[in-house]
């Protein structure tokens, strides 16, 4: 029986009023490859967050090593041996290799840095993990996987008893994986503990040891990998059986094709993509993180600037690079990210509502009281958390905030709202009532586009499902009910049929 | 009484502590003066304060817009240089007053428009573009007269701000009727609404279906066109045009922004403080003169009182972390 090397137990976490943790565990033994798992939204990266210290525990306990560890810095927590690799590298893209890995512990005297011993010290790391690369070369000029071995060494050479690798294989090829696991094999052997989040069952099978499952902030279960099966963890994730009530008979999809988008292209993230779109319907876009699915709403949009294809709506072309002109046509985009592109957090709610919509609350001048008056309405109609109307966005919780943003977007009254990850970090009765909205608007004859990661989400809603895989539609699905998730995950991962 | 409690509710902590802190360094001048045996508040040196005041004040209007998007503007003072030299020799060469004003006002906003479509459509960074036209303008004003002043103009020109009604200058007409046009322009309007939105979160400003480039490209052309205004102001008061009017007004209209509460990040605070600010601004200067204080502290009480005002003004942000 190993050693345990890092216990956490108890540990609870709420933001804004929602509890994000509740009573969350694990247990990762040293030279153990222990994979986190959980749906989108289960808690795992907050998880995480306050193994890193980037976020502070309510309550609950973390032993590293035998020792009690409370209230660390992200630095501290470094110190003793524990190292995140997010899927965002923190590295300066801009200074060679061996200047990242050498961050903080440059070798040189009286704060002069000596380049030839630093440059082989990063070298003996860079050996260490097998990557062939001159230290001397610029961050900025390595791969994806090049990038996460330069993160890997630099976490070795911090002498790391635990390293986190949240979702590792996301954007690098099968060749880069094959390698990554070598790597990592090769941690166990000299004793150090692994957490390993990944959405991958195939990959998880390969390289984990045991696995602790997580739902809605919860502990679920810790397995050995070899005792159980894919069935078994998906059940575990979702909690129930994998059956749910499908939305898609709740609404009648017509004939009529409200958008149709041919031959997009964009530079080398979108690789000619064409679909329709009907009056009515709830239109899924599958696929992996990186597939494309963001980039393909910008380009209808006109957000970014498409290198090829054409956009129609209800038989008019919307115009290139010209979100006006689309949303004037009827199309609106709800961005997946709240904070940087759905809301100006530091205005209150009225503002964010009457943004897009200042044409309709201006004659000559902003007519203030209707701005008032509507955004009141969808704070009772959206049953909206708010103090008051005027309360700042960033003062409300995740799944608020995506309400506000809904709302700003249903006043403008579209025929089609493109919704990017609506539900992505929003608790689960919220989620419901997102869902409700959703169906109410194709009842009303609207139509949906939905991007999401969350599988069962996607069966839930729509009534067609298109998987993309890196930039390609790589199957088109009716959301029948012998519909699977291994199906849809199938082709969003190997790509069935490729067109080439 | 309820709606007194919303009614108090309304009025922001942020612009009560301003006009506090902007009464007490009256009150302060006021009492250090007595003790010297001085008088601060005479006719003669608050219109001497207005005076001082209200050529900031009116290009400040311009640089609120431009901070606002998120921007920052260095080219005012240049600008306000160049439209006395210009404007100076159209009247010498017999165009109307008038006439000059709006050829003024119409050069400086091509001048501006250029500037802000570099930096909203060329995508370069407002500081760079605006240290450019700043040394740009001031060399052409140089250039204009070989470096030489422009003086002798008729009455007319020292006429528009010499007069009073019902014994207020005209002057404070002006700033006030330019500070209530642009306050209701940002409180009431699409266009003043948008350029919270874009210095609030351009990407969200975007994605709703704004154009933020030409909003952006607009406030830099305002941001000309009332440094222009303030050009006039200067030229008619002083009836006199020198080719370094109006250097280091940049930055003082940055003050009086900052100083009114608009932080450089933009997307929040009021146009109507940056008023405020400005007469801070003025009263620190008459005073310390009134005082007898050496030019050279001027400058370094002046700088201490910006960073002391936004060091309080970031109490709170200082507290949430």
């Amino acid at each position: 029986m190993e050693e345990i090397l890092l216990e956490m137990s108890g540990i609870n976490k709420s933001f804004f009023g929602v509890q994000v943790l509740n009573n969350a565990q694990i247990q990762v033994r040293s030279g153990e490859v222990h994979v986190l798992l959980g749906e989108n939204g289960a808690g795992k990266s907050t998880l995480i967050k306050i193994l890193s210290g980037a976020y502070q525990k309510e309550s609950g306990k973390i032993i590293l090593d035998g020792e009690e560890l409370n209230a660390c810095s992200p630095k501290q927590m470094i110190e003793k041996g524990v190292s995140v690799i997010y899927q965002e590298f923190n590295l300066n893209p801009y200074v060679p290799i061996y200047e990242n890995i050498m961050l903080g512990k440059e070798i040189g005297k009286y704060g002069i840095i000596n380049h030839k011993s630093s440059i082989q010290e990063a070298q003996k790391y860079l050996d260490l993990i097998g990557l062939e690369v001159d230290p001397r070369t610029l961050v900025g000029e390595l791969s994806v996987a090049q990038k996460q071995m330069v993160e890997i060494a630099k976490a070795i050479s911090t002498d790391v008893k635990l390293l986190v690798l949240d979702e590792p294989t996301a954007s690098i090829t099968e060749k880069e994986t094959l390698k990554l696991f070598e790597i990592v094999r090769n941690l166990k052997k000299k004793g150090i503990g692994i957490i390993y989040i990944s959405h991958r069952m195939s990959e998880l099978f390969e390289i984990g040891d045991r696995c602790t499952v997580m739902r809605d902030g919860q502990y679920v279960k810790t397995l050995d990998l070899d005792k159980t099966n894919v069935d078994e963890l998906t059940k575990l994730m979702v909690g129930r059986e994998v059956s749910f009530e499908r939305f898609k008979n709740s609404y009648i999809v017509e004939d009529e094709v409200v958008l149709e988008v041919n031959n997009i292209v964009y530079k080398n993230v979108l690789k000619d993509i064409s679909f329709k779109l009907k009056k009515g319907e709830i239109l899924g876009l599958a696929g992996l993180v990186g597939a494309g699915r963001t980039e393909l709403a910008k380009c209808i949009i006109g957000a970014y600037k498409k290198s090829n294809g054409t956009v129609y709506l209800k038989g008019k072309k919307l115009k290139d690079k010209d979100i006006k002109d689309s949303i004037d046509k009827g199309i609106v985009y709800l961005s997946e990210d709240r904070k940087d592109e759905g809301l100006v957090q530091i205005h209150p709610l009225t503002d964010n509502i009457a943004l897009p919509n200042h044409e309709k609350l201006c004659k000559f001048v902003l007519n203030n009281k209707k701005v008032c008056t509507v955004t009141k309405e969808y704070i009772n109609k959206l049953k909206i958390k708010s103090s008051s109307h005027m309360a700042e966005a960033k003062s409300l919780s995740g799944g608020n905030q995506q309400k506000v943003v809904i709302a700003k977007w249903l006043y403008s009254n579209a025929d089609i709202y493109i919704f990017d990850e609506p539900t992505r970090g929003i608790d689960v009765g919220a989620r419901d009532e997102i869902y409700n909205i959703m169906v109410d608007l194709v009842k009303n004859g609207a139509s949906i586009i939905m991007i999401s990661s969350d599988m069962v989400e996607v069966q839930k809603m729509c009534n067609r499902i298109i998987v993309l895989k890196e930039g390609r539609v790589t199957a088109d699905l009716e959301n029948t009910d012998e519909l699977t998730q291994d199906q849809i995950l199938y082709y969003a991962l190997s790509g069935g049929g490729q067109i080439e | 009484m309820n709606n007194m409690i919303n009614r108090l509710k309304k009025i922001d902590i942020k612009s009560i502590t301003l006009y506090i802190g902007a009464v007490l360094i009256l009150v302060a001048f006021t009492i250090i003066c007595k003790i010297n045996g001085k008088d601060f508040l005479t006719t003669s040196n608050i219109q001497n304060i207005i005076a001082q005041s209200s050529v900031i004040a009116v290009v400040a209007i311009g640089t609120s817009l431009v901070i606002l998007t998120g921007g920052i503007d260095l080219s005012v003072g240049s600008i306000v240089g160049f439209v006395g030299i210009f404007g100076g020799m159209l009247i010498k060469n017999g165009i109307s007053l008038p006439l000059t004003i709006l050829i003024c006002i119409a050069v400086s906003a091509i001048i501006g428009l250029m500037t802000g479509y570099i930096v909203s459509y060329g995508k370069v960074p407002a500081f760079i573009v605006t240290l450019g036209t700043m040394q740009i303008i001031r060399g052409v004003t140089k250039v204009l007269t070989s470096g030489k002043p422009v003086a002798g103009f008729p009455d007319a020109l020292s006429e528009l701000t010499a007069f009073e009604i019902f014994g207020i200058p005209i002057i404070i007409f002006y700033v006030f009727v330019l500070y209530a046009l642009i306050m209701f322009t940002l409180k009431k309007t699409k266009f003043g609404r948008r350029i919270y939105a874009i210095g609030g979160n351009a990407n969200a400003a975007k994605l709703s279906g704004i154009k933020v480039n030409k909003i952006e490209m607009l406030t830099y052309m305002l941001a000309a066109i009332f440094s222009a205004l303030g050009g006039i102001l200067l030229l008619s008061r002083l009836s006199y045009a020198d080719p370094n009017a109006g250097s280091g007004y940049e930055m003082d209209a940055i003050a009086a922004v900052v100083i009114g509460g608009i932080g450089l990040s933009g997307g929040k605070g009021k146009a109507g403080n940056t008023l405020v600010g400005a007469l801070i601004l003025g009263m620190l200067k008459c005073g310390l003169q009134i005082l007898n204080v050496p030019v050279y502290y001027q400058t370094i009480i002046i700088g201490v009182v910006i960073i002391l005002a936004v060091y309080m003004d970031k109490a709170k942000e200082r507290k949430a972390e």
